[in-house]
């Protein structure tokens, strides 16, 4: 663990010393190494157990595939800034990258704590970096609101976390996760104990994001750039869900009637946010509700507490991310290009660059689960553990997967086929660049087909 | 002026009678009132009246507090206070001296006359006395300084939303950092004083840094980062930690606030306290959006003001972020 955690709390320093010509090649050079180093948690010679390294970090199934996750997105959102954040003078440049390297450490951090507290304090802690990644290297003018958004919807609703976390302290004597199975909070009906359960979980729903509290998604990730969305997409997000994961033991008795509007929120949730697709304009901002949609199909799986119910929820979030990232991508090609988020300014690119239009073909057909990318095997788990649970989910779920699989059918028709636009004169060619960072995102993906187990976690 | 300054908080440090602690006050409050109206400007001349007559009446308050119980117990110690009037009076009369609400009302308005290196003073050092009578006495009424701390932090949060002004800002800051220390006041005295200096800590180096800038309005701070562009990427983490960001050092207060708290089981009064932190976050948050995240070559704020020659105290800054 400390081979992963120093080398990248080193990358600092080393951002900060090397020549400026051999910037971007040194920092990617080294981010590589550290992604593929971590990719040796993935090696897991027990099943269940934990792998300690000291008091305080450990990582296990269920967080290791989040851990490389996170180490492997890191090369990939250097390789995606390279162009954009060219033509800032060399001390932004290095300030930038500073900030993605501590993201990427407090991430570590967060996925590998061993207390609740300690989880917490990364939690937020994460938000600092992403703030001023929003913020300052924005492109829009709304790129502050989105910001304000971005902070506030999750400090309101972690700040509850924080006291309800407290109060488990000072009554149970420990927050470790390594003893938390073992102490439960006793399940009386108060009502304060329900406003606990809320407290508790309040906080990674608006991260999730949950439905009703989404409004800042939509915001962050359009206004941010790429490498922002990208981190947002596929690490921040999951966040929510791993927290939700781990708090779920200690919240049990209550859960089981406490949690029956928050499933439907999530399941209504991916309908709406599905059907919103359908409407958007904006490119990026297609791409953000997809992911509220794909994550509310994760929220419900978790809430459902079953085995299936969690390993579906932990392979889609593996799969959204690595699907998620790819597509802002792809949509930060064509924002370089255009300079524009509109969908209806850059169509038909199919003629223009083919290659392009490879990946965005695999990448849609990632976003609407086509089999056998794992997107399906998650999919299909949670749908399966929900039609267990009730039957009548069965048709907010198959109805919100059939909005998927239309809106982003939809996206990959809007971009690539059809005529192109007569204003498009000058198109750059494709770089290597953006292929390889593209191949990198989806290579994985389509190789976990071949080994579900790595991201099953411990449940089945 | 600034020996008696430090004498007279000296001697209340070091009192244990009430006279003397009173005596203490008055000399503190005496000498820092040239030190206010220096620049003969109106406004510095109407916060100084205005001053002085708060800490005036607060300081009468004590004097009678004090009497009303070296009548009733016959001994003028400050530990020994037990009965519940006298105590609660001298409560009150110090939440008076240090703008505590609903006892705040002066605090913006007499720092907004102030420049900004007297309001300094006036936020860090003029705290220091009444706290350590404060912690000396024994509160007898716990849901007054809860109301106090509660009503201190809403207060400080909801006041300095609409304000453009900095010295304002930062009275309006320094009430809600106070509330959050009369919070734990009676549970757990040593968090009162971290939770002190960690927020002397924080004001000393951001009052320092506008100063640099020599900027007082929201407006003229987007200019800073030409010039002092260090400054500039360090104000943000300042003013974060104010607001109490994990993993910013200015968190550490507020947590161990809200562990004592639930300790206590006072759980509905540490998720409000917190929340209510969220409310002067939004203006840290807007400060820190107009210093630093929209430098060029995105649009400026403003237009390019006079470059005048300041002086360069930038370490003792970077030290204290």
């Amino acid at each position: 663990m400390l081979k992963i955690l120093i080398p990248s709390m080193f990358m600092l320093l080393t951002t900060w010393t090397s020549p400026f010509k051999q910037l971007w090649s040194t920092i990617l050079m080294y981010s590589f190494l550290v992604a593929t180093l971590s990719l040796t948690w993935l090696a897991m010679p027990t099943d269940t157990g934990w792998f300690y390294i000291n008091n305080y970090m450990a990582y296990d199934p269920l967080s290791s595939p989040l851990l490389v996750l996170t180490c492997w997105l890191l090369p990939l959102m250097i390789i995606a800034s390279q162009n954009h954040l060219a033509v800032e003078p060399e001390n932004r440049q290095r300030t930038y990258i500073s900030l993605l390297i501590s993201l990427q450490i407090f991430l570590i951090l967060a996925f590998s704590a061993t207390e609740m507290i300690m989880f917490y304090v990364m939690f937020e802690a994460t938000l600092i970096p992403t703030l001023i990644i929003i913020t300052r290297w924005g492109n829009q003018m709304e790129r502050l609101n989105a910001g304000t958004y971005f902070l506030f919807y999750t400090l309101a609703g972690s700040l509850p976390l924080l006291v309800a976390l407290l109060i488990y302290h000072s009554s149970m004597g420990s927050l470790s996760y390594l003893s938390l199975t073992s102490l439960p909070l006793t399940c009386s009906n108060l009502y304060a104990n329900k406003l606990w359960w809320m407290a508790c979980l309040l906080a990674f729903l608006v991260k999730m994001p949950l439905y009703g509290v989404h409004l800042w998604l939509p915001k962050a990730h359009v206004e941010a750039p790429i490498a922002g969305s990208m981190v947002l997409a596929a690490v921040l997000l999951k966040l929510g869900g791993y927290g939700m994961m781990r708090i779920m033991i200690i919240l049990d008795p209550l859960t089981k009637e406490l949690s029956y509007p928050f499933i439907i929120l999530a399941l209504w949730g991916v309908i709406m946010t599905g059907s919103i697709c359908l409407r958007q304009t904006d490119l990026k901002s297609l791409i953000a509700y997809s992911s509220v949609s794909h994550m509310g199909l994760v929220a419900a799986g978790i809430l459902i507490q079953t085995p299936w119910g969690f390993t579906g929820a932990l392979i889609l979030m593996i799969a959204h991310g690595l699907t998620s990232s790819a597509l802002f991508c792809l949509a930060n090609t064509n924002y370089e290009r255009t300079h524009s988020r509109t969908i209806i300014l850059a169509r038909g690119l199919q003629m223009v660059l083919p290659l392009m239009a490879t990946w965005w073909f695999l990448a849609s057909l990632a976003n609407l689960a086509l089999p056998p990318l794992p997107n399906l095997m998650g999919e299909i788990m949670i749908i399966t553990s929900l039609f267990n649970w009730s039957f009548y989910t069965l048709i907010l779920t198959g109805l919100g997967t059939l909005i998927t699989a239309s809106y982003s059918l939809y996206m990959f028709l809007l971009t690539q086929r059809g005529p192109i636009p007569h204003h498009l004169i000058l198109l750059e060619p494709s770089h290597t660049r953006e292929h390889l960072l593209l191949a990198l995102h989806l290579l994985p993906l389509l190789l976990l087909i071949a080994k579900p187990e790595l991201v099953w976690g411990w449940t089945a | 002026l600034l020996f008696a300054m430090g004498l007279g908080t000296t001697i209340t440090f070091a009192s244990s009678h009430w006279l003397l602690a009173w005596m203490g006050l008055e000399i503190n409050t005496l000498a820092i009132l040239p030190l206010m109206c220096q620049s003969h400007h109106p406004r510095a001349v109407e916060a100084t009246i205005k001053y002085f007559l708060t800490q005036a009446t607060a300081a009468a308050m004590l004097l009678f507090a004090s009497i009303t119980n070296a009548w009733i117990t016959g001994q003028w110690n400050l530990e020994f206070m037990s009965y519940s009037l006298p105590t609660t009076l001298v409560t009150v009369a110090l939440a008076l001296k240090i703008g505590l609400a609903p006892l705040h009302a002066w605090m913006p308005e007499v720092l907004q006359g102030l420049d900004l290196t007297t309001g300094l003073i006036l936020s860090t050092w003029q705290k220091l006395a009444p706290f350590c009578l404060l912690l000396q006495i024994n509160p007898s009424n716990t849901s007054l300084l809860l109301i106090l701390g509660l009503a201190s932090t809403l207060v400080g949060g909801w006041g300095g939303l609409n304000q453009n002004q900095l010295r304002k800002i930062l009275a309006y800051s320094s009430i809600a950092h106070l509330g959050w220390m009369i919070l734990v006041l009676q549970f757990f005295p040593s968090l009162t004083l971290l939770t002190l200096f960690m927020y002397f800590v924080m004001t000393f180096s951001l009052f320092i840094s506008f100063k640099v800038n020599n900027s007082t309005t929201i407006n003229s701070l987007s200019m800073s980062w030409s010039k002092t562009p260090i400054i500039s990427s360090m104000v943000p983490f300042i003013l974060l930690s104010l607001g109490g960001l994990p993993p910013l050092s200015g968190f550490m207060p507020k947590w161990l606030i809200l562990q004592e708290l639930t300790k206590q089981s006072l759980a509905p009064l540490a998720t409000l306290a917190a929340l209510s932190a969220l409310l002067s976050l939004y203006f840290y948050l807007r400060i820190s959006y107009a210093m630093t995240l929209t430098m060029s070559p995105n649009t400026l704020l403003n237009a390019l003001p006079w470059r005048l020659p300041s002086n360069q105290h930038t370490l003792p800054l970077a030290i204290t972020t």
